[in-house]
Order: C-alpha cells, then structure tokens, then sequence
C-alpha cells in the first residue's frame, strides 16, 4: 500500500499549529515513515510542489491575494483537505479586524506604505474552498491530531469533539469560575477537546478553540450581562479568536446572528 | 550585465520570506530580505482591549516564542498599572524562558540549520542517515518544551502566565520530574555539542558587526532588566529600554512587509551571538568548553557563528534551568492570592531576551485599562538590516561564482538568524 503523499502548508498565521505536528517529538520519525511527506515548506528544502497529494494539512488564515492563490492550487491539486488551527478553521485573532475599519488599522501599523500591501480582512480556509475535515485549537491538541491522522490514515474521519469544554470541567470535578467565581469563562460556548485546561488551571476559557457544535451564542451573552459584564467586553471577549456573531458596528450585540462567520469588508 | 539570484519562498525558516540580490557584474546593486508574512495588524487590533485581554493575544504573534511574547507583555501591562510580582514568579518565568530557549534553539540547529552543513534538504531526509543524531534533537526540543508546559502550563501560547503571577503552581512531583529531565538533557547537550562541532566550517563572509542584547536584572536571565547596550568597533551605548524609538532609527521598506533596524545608520545584531558578545562572561565551565569545542570566539563577524552561540546556549540554559528546579523544590513554592488590578493611565516598556534576540513590547493604557497603543519590536525585524548587510558579503566574498552555490550559501546565512517572519512583520507606523 503506497505512502499517502502528504504537504503540510502555512498562510497567514503563527505557524503554531505546524509546530504542535514538529513537537511530536517522540512520533516525528514514525510519522515520517508513514506518511510521504512531499511539500513542506518549514522543514525541508525539497518540495514537489506540483504533484497530487492524499492529504493537505492547512495551517492559517487567508488573508492575502497570494494566500488565496496558494489555498487554491492545495484544494486542486489535494485529495483530503485537513484545516488545522483556529485560524484556518475560524479565523483566528486576525479576524477581529472585522471590528475596525482595515484601512486605518493599516495605516497605523504600516502606515502610507500599507495601501500598496496585499493584504485582505481574514476569512478561514473554508470560506475560499471545499474543506474535507477541521481540526481547531490555537494550537491543536497533539493527542487530537494524532488522533485524527490514525483515523485519516485508516479511511475513516476524524471524530471532533462535539461538546463545549464545560463537560470536560466537570469531568476534571473544577469548581466553576464563572458560577463560582463570576469569570467570564467561555466554557459554556468554547468547543471542547482541550480537557479544559485553562479552567484547571484557574483561568477563565478564552475561546481559542472556537465555538462548540449548537453553542447557544443568545444565552451566554445573556449570561454574562447577568454577571456585570458589559456588552463591549462580552463582544470583545467572543469575538477574539472568531468573528461570532454580527457586528452593528455600534458594539451591540445582535442575538440573533448566526453563529458562522460573515464575509468581511474589505 | 545583471544576474539576479531569487529566492521566492525561504524554507526552513519560520514564516514566509525570500531573499533578492541583484548583481552589476561584480558589484552587488541590490539586496533583499523579504519578509511578506500577511498582515494581521495585531498592534492595531490591540486597541480598546482591556489589560487582562492583551497578553494571549499577543502571544499568538508567533508559536515558536510565544511564552517570549506573553512574558514580555505581562511584564509592560504590569509596569503600566503598578503591578508587583514577587521573587517567586520572576524565578518561574525565568525558568519559561529557559525552556523556550532550549526548545527553540534545538529545533532550530537540528531540523532547520544542520541539513545544509551537510546537503540535506531536511531532517527528515537526514535522519535516514542520521537517525540517533536527529533523534537527540527532537529529545532536546523536547525537553524545552516539557519545561514550559510544567511552568506555563501549554508549551505553545501559554495559559498559566497571568497578571501578577501564575494562575496555578506546578506540582511537586512535575518538578522532580522536570530536574530529572534536565539533568539526564546534559547528556544529550553534550552529544549535541559533539556532533555540531563535527560539522564543517562553511565560508559565508565576515563583517564586523554592531551588536545588542539585553542586560539582566540579578544575574543571566533573559526575563529580567530593562536595559540594552549596543556596541561595535566604534564603542558601545547602554540605554534604558523606553528610550528604544530614540536610539534605533527604523524604515520601511517597498519590499519587505517588515521595518529595517538601524543605530547611527549602521545595522545590529541581536540574537545569541549578541548575547555572548555583550555578556561573555556568562559561560562557565560546561558552556565554556563546549564553545571551545565548537570554535567559537566572540566577537565574530561571521554569521554562521550565530548557530553555535545557540549551541553553547543550549547547554548553558539546560545546566541553569536544572539549578532553578533544584533552587526552586529548596524554597519550596508558595499559593500566591490573585493581584487586584486596577484600572488607570499608564504607559510602559518592557524588554526580554526571545529565542532570537530582543524582544520590546510598549503599551500606553487609558483610564479605563483598555490599550490605547501598542507597539511591539521583535528581534526578526531588528535584524533585517543585519541580515541584508550579511547576504551582501556572502556575495562579495564567495570566489564561487556558481548560482547553486551561492544560493544555498545566502540561503545558510539568512537561516542562521533563525528568523522568525511572523514576527518580523509586526510594526508600527510613524514614530
């Protein structure tokens, strides 16, 4: 049975999520041998970056023309489309940009010279093409990508987590920071996956995994007005790592926006 | 005539980058160091968040020195709005940075500088001939990053570092564990050191360089002090960091989504060469002899060098985070009640040694607590102008004309800064 060829690729982002797969330490050079990895770009000189591939992780948001290029030649010339991180699932942090005007934000890190970059508001990998399986974390869990690839590996999808990381607190038998504490934990809307670290760690969730499966966005922005919080944070808070819910533009909190992320301006 | 030598996407390097030298037969007209990571305009998107906010975002700037960023932002916020930190929580954070050090330094010597001293396109290619040598590697790396996640509580984009302190104390048998771990990596640092030292000594050029690094605080650490001394040829400078805008001169660049770095128009160095150069008195024993070992005499003008002041590190730092586990489980720890913040005006920088040299991040605060402005000055973009000024002696220097040769000689260079591109491309405008 041939290798699956394999490329592990970067658009716009930390490169954390192609560092959790390096920080594999002690599977690396198995993971080598059964994949056949052929374009990846961080670790290795040599790349095909032509051929047809089984698999194409995708790391990152697209945020530029040339990401967009990019993205598109991985899905044509890919097999399986892996998005890995929140970035390329959701956005990322770079999608609060939905919440300034673009132009000024590049103006105040760039200056004049910003106009002439090509740079775009950023949208996740599923937003530009078809993609097969999401994996989120900022970064990924290691146990759930490696998870993930057995599965890949042996024909079947990877099994995402479809709970909020409240039921793993509760498995880990945490006294509950926001209940308890009056936090403004994202536990309740946050996908699940990272056996709620944060929060044993007596620190509020901050949403890096991105929203759980049927997160009840309306309910927790309730919440959390509840606990004294004001909608500005509320906003804020939610909106670090996804562009959930829609913005007003006057930081109102519209509760019935869908839980997707919409298209930015530019 | 003109030839030019481009290098459209630089592998082996974190973030996305190339490198663009223009040749008028003998004379060198251009030199590029392109960094065109996107944007993502992080100092801006800081504005309006409220001080508990602002360190993990920030450390999503980049992976590899993330603890690096959420250090050196707690630290600013916590100058700002008069936060103390005991004794206790500096030590910890020391201890972060040592193992973000050892990890990064390991991942970089193994997967991405070594392949080229041997013509490997990588470590996966090399470990099929170099498999317990890799594999000594990736336990290094390892072992930085078991230090982080003991400390920090994840090794990619801590969670445990708060204001004030930690969130939550490392157990006690996770430290006993982690001095063990340390102490047994002595063993593969010296087998590292062995095995770079066997590696062949590649003529890159040499050019007498201007270099800056941070002092510390009590002591070698990479997280404490605030100030910077900046020497060469022509003398030397040491300046408190918040005087940084007047002392370095950045521009920009059509080119590069990154700023170019100048003192009195010339380029520095920041990075573990810089650090040895400013501080050589830091080596003992082991370090000593594993810098002689390898060849190495500071200063040097020679970029390669850079790779083995990483190397020395590495054994350094792996020798001292073993003594602040041992000092740490003398003392003992002690449950530290979370700091009450308070909201008011304030303006603060603070400086760190990253991986790859100096590290500022300046934030002004309102009334409310919320960022009013950030900036933050990575150690990739203080190198840009050093990094052109080496490529441009690679070229002049190498009597091998062939394009393949030289390319993959520009290619070392610029590898040997270990350039972090994400960050690089984190500036701020009109200063």
């Amino acid at each position: 049975m041939q290798r699956p060829r394999t490329g592990i690729f970067g658009l716009t982002g930390c490169a954390g999520d192609q560092l959790v797969v390096l920080n594999c330490e002690d599977q690396l050079l198995t993971i080598l041998t059964i994949l056949d990895v052929r374009d990846f770009l961080m670790a290795s000189q040599a790349n095909d970056t032509e051929c047809g591939l089984d698999i194409a992780l995708v790391e990152g948001s697209v945020s530029s023309r040339e990401d967009e290029a990019r993205l598109k030649a991985i899905r044509s010339r890919s097999r399986l489309l892996v998005a890995i991180g929140t970035c390329a699932v959701w956005g990322g942090i770079q999608a609060m940009d939905r919440d300034h005007d673009r132009s000024q934000l590049l103006n105040t890190v760039y200056g004049p010279s910003g106009r002439a970059f090509d740079t775009l508001p950023a949208r996740p990998v599923g937003s530009v093409v078809q993609v097969d399986y999401s994996i989120p974390g900022c970064p990924i869990e290691k146990d759930e990508f490696l998870r993930a690839m057995s599965n890949i590996l042996n024909g079947d999808p990877p099994i995402p987590v479809t709970t909020p990381v409240c039921v793993e607190c509760k498995f880990r038998e945490n006294s509950c920071l926001l209940q308890e504490h009056g936090a403004m934990c994202l536990g309740p809307v946050t996908a699940g996956g990272c056996a709620a670290r944060c929060p044993s760690m007596n620190t509020a969730c901050i949403g890096c995994r991105g929203p759980s499966r049927d997160a009840n966005l309306a309910s927790a922005v309730e919440l959390y007005r509840s606990k004294g919080f004001s909608d500005t944070d509320i906003a804020n808070r939610l909106r670090t790592f996804a562009p959930l819910l829609a913005s007003s533009g006057d930081d109102e909190v519209d509760r019935d926006a869908p839980l997707v992320a919409r298209g930015g301006k530019t | 005539m003109t030839k030019t030598i481009h290098v459209n996407h630089l592998a082996r390097v974190e973030g996305h980058g190339g490198i663009r030298i223009e040749l008028d037969g003998n004379t060198v007209s251009s030199v590029q160091f392109q960094a065109f990571e996107g944007a993502r305009l992080v100092e801006g998107l800081l504005a309006g968040r409220r001080y508990e906010d602002v360190a993990a975002i920030v450390s999503r700037v980049c992976a590899i020195c993330s603890t690096a960023h959420t250090l050196t932002s707690l630290k600013a916020t916590e100058e700002a709005l008069g936060i103390e930190v005991t004794e206790q929580t500096v030590a910890l954070r020391n201890l972060m940075f040592l193992g973000e050090n050892i990890e990064s330094h390991a991942l970089h010597l193994f997967l991405l500088a070594a392949p080229d001293y041997l013509g490997y396109p990588g470590a996966g290619a090399m470990a099929t001939d170099f498999r317990d040598t890799i594999a000594t590697g990736l336990r290094l790396k390892k072992l930085g990053n078991t230090v982080q996640e003991a400390i920090g509580g994840r090794a990619v984009h801590p969670v445990n570092a708060v204001l004030g302190g930690f969130a939550a104390l490392p157990r006690l048998d996770t430290l006993i564990r982690l001095r063990d771990d340390l102490r047994a990596g002595l063993r593969d640092a010296a087998a590292a050191i062995d095995f770079l030292a066997s590696l062949p000594d590649i003529d890159c050029g040499q050019v007498d360089c201007c270099f800056a690094a941070k002092h510390a605080g009590d002591g070698p650490s990479y997280y404490t002090g605030t100030e910077i001394t900046i020497a060469g040829r022509d003398g030397s400078k040491r300046f408190d960091v918040t005087d940084y805008r007047s002392v370095f001169d950045e521009t920009t660049v059509p080119y590069s989504h990154a700023k170019l770095n100048r003192r009195d128009g010339k380029p520095f160095m920041v990075g573990a060469l810089a650090r040895l150069v400013i501080h050589p008195r830091r080596l003992t024993g082991r370090s000593r002899r594993a810098a002689e070992k390898l060849g190495l005499s500071v200063p040097s003008g020679n970029p390669l060098d850079n790779n083995k002041a990483q190397a020395v590190e590495l054994v350094l730092d792996i020798e001292q985070a073993a003594l602040m586990v041992d000092r740490i489980l003398d003392v003992g720890l002690t449950e530290e009640p979370r700091k009450r913040v308070e909201s008011r005006p304030g303006r603060a920088t603070a400086v760190t040694e990253a991986p790859r040299g100096l590290l500022i991040h300046s934030y002004t605060y309102d009334g409310e607590g919320r960022i009013a402005a950030a900036d933050i000055v990575t150690p990739t973009a203080m190198n840009a102008a050093s990094i052109e000024q080496h490529l441009r002696q690679a070229v002049m220097e190498s009597t091998d004309r062939s394009r393949e040769v030289l390319t993959r000689k520009l290619e070392m260079v610029a590898r040997a800064y270990d350039p972090c591109i994400s960050c690089a491309v984190h500036v701020v405008s009109g200063k």
